[in-house]
């Protein structure tokens, strides 16, 4: 049969033989121990399981750790061209980004009554724009009219004689 | 140097209550805020505060030193690039040991595939004889003792992942049920039946140990 400890307080043998339990929790556990093998042999099996751990001990940590470590973080910040394309565009601190957005916002509204403000200046002459053909279209209308006027000068000359 | 004596105070209500909300979970969770601030030199006071336990706790579970650091680096820069997104929600130590769990049991599932399950799962506990032919008491007791760890590290080993990840933070981090359960996503009860379970695989596995 198990024991109801077993099933409702599992934990309290656990801590009993970690020796994290209470002074009182710890004798009213011994009490029942007393009377029962199967927690008790429970308790100290699991009390010899906890030396067993105690006794595994990790290497030390490599002494140049952090230097490997912040070597990785600077080398992601100097390499990594996503971090160096999406960084202005990260959410800023709050601290940062208000002082900065407070200026961008006067110097847009700066901006604005100034431009509402000055005086209209006269309207600067539009440039056309001048396509190649048609220069070249306006040079042979004027050879034509040079030519014309050229054979009109002549006529001109000639019908006096003729009258 | 940062101190107790001298609670960081930040400009405006929302940081305000982001900081109390940190210093009811933790001092931890209220420096890795000022290391969300852009505050780099408070990300070295908890590099050097929780360093060591982070890799002895991969240690542990990896059973490779060369593989432990190399999961607690990948641990430590997940936890500075995600920094701007770092909330207060629970403990640091419980955030932190969520990460490395998550690392060091993938790196588990990877290695176990990859080798095709023989390294932890065909672990035997029929160890050889121990052949003793110096008398010499110091050498022996060095031999049982080694004999004696290596069938500690076999024996956790042994325990499916998450027993093993319970086990590890509940004996040698001390942390407390609730803590491991938000580690492992999942309920108090759960934790404590895992437990229970580990533990018994290890009595099973270890209890000759006391009367040797």
């Amino acid at each position: 049969m198990i024991c109801p400890i077993q099933i409702r307080k599992p934990e309290m043998l656990l801590a009993y033989a970690a020796g994290d339990l209470d002074p009182e929790s710890a004798r009213l556990l011994e009490a029942h121990l007393a009377g029962c093998s199967a927690c008790r042999e429970i308790a100290k099996d699991q009390a010899t399981v906890w030396k067993a751990l105690d006794g595994w001990e990790a290497p030390p940590v490599s002494p140049d750790f952090n230097r490997r470590l912040y070597g990785r973080i600077d080398q992601g910040l100097q390499l990594s061209w996503w971090e160096r394309l999406t960084r202005p565009f990260r959410p800023m601190p709050l601290r940062q980004a208000l002082p900065l957005t407070a200026t961008a916002g006067l110097l847009l509204m700066a901006g604005l009554l100034l431009q509402h403000t000055r005086p209209l200046a006269p309207a600067a002459p539009s440039g056309e724009i001048v396509r190649a053909d048609q220069v070249e279209r306006t040079l042979d209308d004027l050879d034509l009219l040079h030519q014309f006027n050229g054979t009109a000068a002549t006529a001109e000359s000639a019908q006096p004689d003729a009258m | 140097m940062l101190t107790n004596a001298q609670p960081y105070m930040l400009p405006g209500v929302e940081n305000d209550m982001a900081v109390a909300a940190a210093a009811t979970l933790d001092y931890d969770a209220e420096l890795m805020l000022r290391v969300k601030e852009g505050d780099d030199v408070t990300f070295g006071v908890l590099l050097e505060k929780h360093r060591v336990p982070v890799i002895h706790f991969v240690f542990r579970l990896v059973q490779e030193q060369a593989i432990a650091e190399e999961l607690s680096q990948e641990v430590f820069l997940r936890v500075y690039r995600s920094r701007s997104s770092y909330e207060p929600t629970a403990k640091f130590k419980t955030w932190l040991f969520r990460i490395a769990t998550h690392l060091a049991l993938n790196w588990l599932r990877d290695e176990k595939h990859e080798r095709g399950q023989e390294r932890l799962d065909d672990v035997s506990m029929d160890l050889p004889a121990l052949q003793i032919c110096d008398r010499r008491p110091s050498v022996e007791q060095e031999m049982v003792s080694e004999v004696k760890l290596d069938q500690v590290r076999r024996a956790v080993a042994g325990l499916p992942e998450k027993q093993r990840a319970a086990v590890l933070m509940h004996k040698y981090e001390e942390m407390e049920y609730t803590q491991i359960a938000r580690v492992l996503g999942c309920s108090e009860s759960a934790v404590k039946s895992l437990l229970f379970r580990a533990y018994e695989t290890l009595r099973a596995r270890l209890a000759h140990m006391g009367t040797s």
